[in-house]
């Protein structure tokens, strides 16, 4: 993959409404990730970031316009795309290692039935280097802290070599470290040309890792480059008026 | 107590067969039932089993009991499978009544029966001891069919099992590996039911999952510790019974002692597993101060 980056679309939005079953949930959505590029989802709970996600990776239906994800559709793309869920919807107790999550990422290239190879391992491997979590690789996963599930989730995604990567609140209640080391990690997978969309309440995070943002409250409210889309005003209409002074109030903290 | 020497009389070999191939099988899916937290699939499934024996063996005597469970077993997979994805489960109320309905119909047929109460201990607690031949046969196709469902689909069912979403979003096709999954539990209902009733397959299910888990953390470990715990508690089970009641004139009834042999292995599991844990976290406090020097 060339560095210079190609101005591929990776995901096209074309006036798309989104519904789970006759309630729609998104409206007239529009706007293109190309590759390389990372943009955020920002808006208050309940906006539906999480079901954007879903209904890029095909698993929630557009029921108007169109969505495009890598030149085809949702369901088509799913072997391009991954998914970073957030670390704590997962179950802490289940007996699986951080090696065999990560591994997880390899199995739509192994199939189902066939041994992991020498290359699934060193990907894994190379994955789990990548969030700097190599040296607890035969750990169960749940002993690890929520920041470290996190990464260990982000190294399944970078393992099955994505080019679309959606990841849905990752920095929720991650300490320092971990949150510079998911930041590390999908900045280098965008050089090496994947498009990233990361849903967030974080302005600062948006700030720093993406290129441009996506406010969200049911309808879009802005949808391009970061510095022209996060201003004050187009904030308060997607967070409704005064609700900047309630519980988003790390919208109000990262805005000064 | 005689470990071996019951065994050589062949209806308690054909027993102890029996026993083992369920504990090799209801080990190995009561892993999932466990991981899945689907304890209430089997719970559900011992009610509504039930009927479908009781309806088999009216319509056909003692051959129409494992078709009557399979036909029962299937549906109530069925159903439950689309429950589920529907969200409706949560509705304790209309299931609980749904599934006494159920049973209740069970017990008015077996009622109109002259032999009431002998049937009825029959279809709940099993009858291990005159298992045939053909029965084994049964038991052991279905742990066959199983076994190898569970193998092709083990790295589906993992990832399912971890993370739905994940799952999903990798192209699983998440409702119809419940079915599969939902199925597999119902077989093993299905083919316990005549060895050791609709009632205590739950046991059979659940506690050597739970006491391999205690034992051990990791899944390669879990599945065949399962399975030899719970063939384990079948033969100790069998032979402790065997003991009782031939030697010291204490009817034990082997359905039950099985259980409750297993329920003591999963005591003995737990606390080895405590032990097992507090040693692990002695060492891990032990090594902290050791490289703290080293640096």
């Amino acid at each position: 993959m060339t560095q210079q980056q190609d101005r591929t679309a990776a995901l096209v939005l074309e006036k798309a409404s989104v519904a789970y079953g006759h309630v729609p949930v998104l409206e007239e959505l529009h706007g293109t990730v190309h590759s390389g590029e990372a943009v955020a989802l920002i808006g208050p709970n309940g906006a539906g970031k999480s079901t954007l996600i879903k209904a890029v990776l095909g698993l929630v239906p557009t029921v108007r316009g169109r969505i495009e994800v890598l030149g085809v559709t949702p369901a088509q793309a799913r072997r391009d795309v991954a998914y970073v869920p957030q670390a704590d919807t997962l179950d802490p107790d289940f007996p699986v290692s951080v090696e065999q999550v990560v591994m997880m990422g390899r199995y739509r290239k192994i199939g189902w039935l066939r041994r992991p190879s020498a290359t699934d391992r060193a990907l894994a491997a190379e994955a789990l280097e990548r969030v700097g979590l190599s040296d607890r690789a035969r750990n169960r996963f749940g002993t690890l802290s929520g920041g470290q599930r996190q990464r260990v989730l982000l190294a399944r995604a970078i393992a099955a070599q994505p080019r679309l990567l959606l990841l849905d609140e990752p920095f929720n209640g991650v300490d320092a470290v971990s949150q510079h080391a998911l930041l590390e990690a999908i900045a280098q997978l965008k050089q090496q040309g994947a498009a990233v969309v990361v849903s967030t309440h974080d302005l600062a995070i948006a700030h720093l890792a993406c290129d441009e943002v996506c406010l969200l409250n049911r309808h879009q409210f802005g949808f391009g480059p970061t510095d022209e889309i996060l201003t004050p005003e187009r904030l308060r209409a997607t967070y409704g008026g005064h609700a900047l002074e309630l519980r988003g109030d790390r919208v109000i903290v990262t805005q000064t | 107590m005689s470990l071996f020497e019951p065994f050589h009389l062949p209806f308690m070999a054909r027993a102890l067969i029996e026993l083992v191939i369920l504990g090799v099988l209801a080990g190995t899916v009561g892993v999932l039932v466990l991981l899945r937290r689907l304890a209430f699939v089997s719970d559900t499934l011992t009610h509504t089993v039930f009927p479908g024996v009781v309806i088999g063996y009216l319509m056909a005597g003692q051959d129409g009991v494992f078709w009557g469970a399979l036909a029962a077993g299937a549906l109530t997979a069925v159903l439950l499978t689309v429950l589920a994805h529907r969200r409706r489960v949560s509705e304790d109320a209309a299931l609980a009544m749904v599934l006494t309905s159920l049973f209740a119909v069970g017990v008015v047929l077996v009622s109109r029966r002259t032999a009431f109460t002998s049937d009825l201990t029959q279809f709940l607690f099993g009858r291990i001891l005159t298992v045939t031949q053909e029965q084994l046969v049964q038991t052991a196709v279905v742990t066959v069919l199983v076994a190898g469902l569970l193998a092709v689909l083990r790295r589906q069912l993992m990832l399912r099992t971890f993370d739905p979403e994940g799952a999903a979003a990798s192209g699983i096709r998440v409702g119809l590996l419940d079915l599969v999954m939902n199925v597999a539990v119902a077989l093993v209902v299905v083919a316990a039911v005549q060895a050791v009733g609709t009632i205590l397959v739950i046991a059979l299910l659940i506690v050597p999952a739970a006491a391999a888990r205690a034992l051990s953390d990791r899944l390669v470990f879990i599945v065949p510790l399962a399975c030899l715990i719970g063939a384990l508690g079948g033969w100790l089970g069998l032979a402790a019974s065997y003991e009782a009641s031939v030697y010291h004139g204490l009817r034990l009834a082997s359905g039950g002692t099985v259980v409750l042999v297993l329920v003591v292995l999963y005591g003995v599991a737990a606390l080895a597993g405590a032990v097992r844990r507090r040693v692990g976290l002695g060492r891990a406090r032990l090594s902290t101060p050791e490289l703290e020097m080293t640096r």
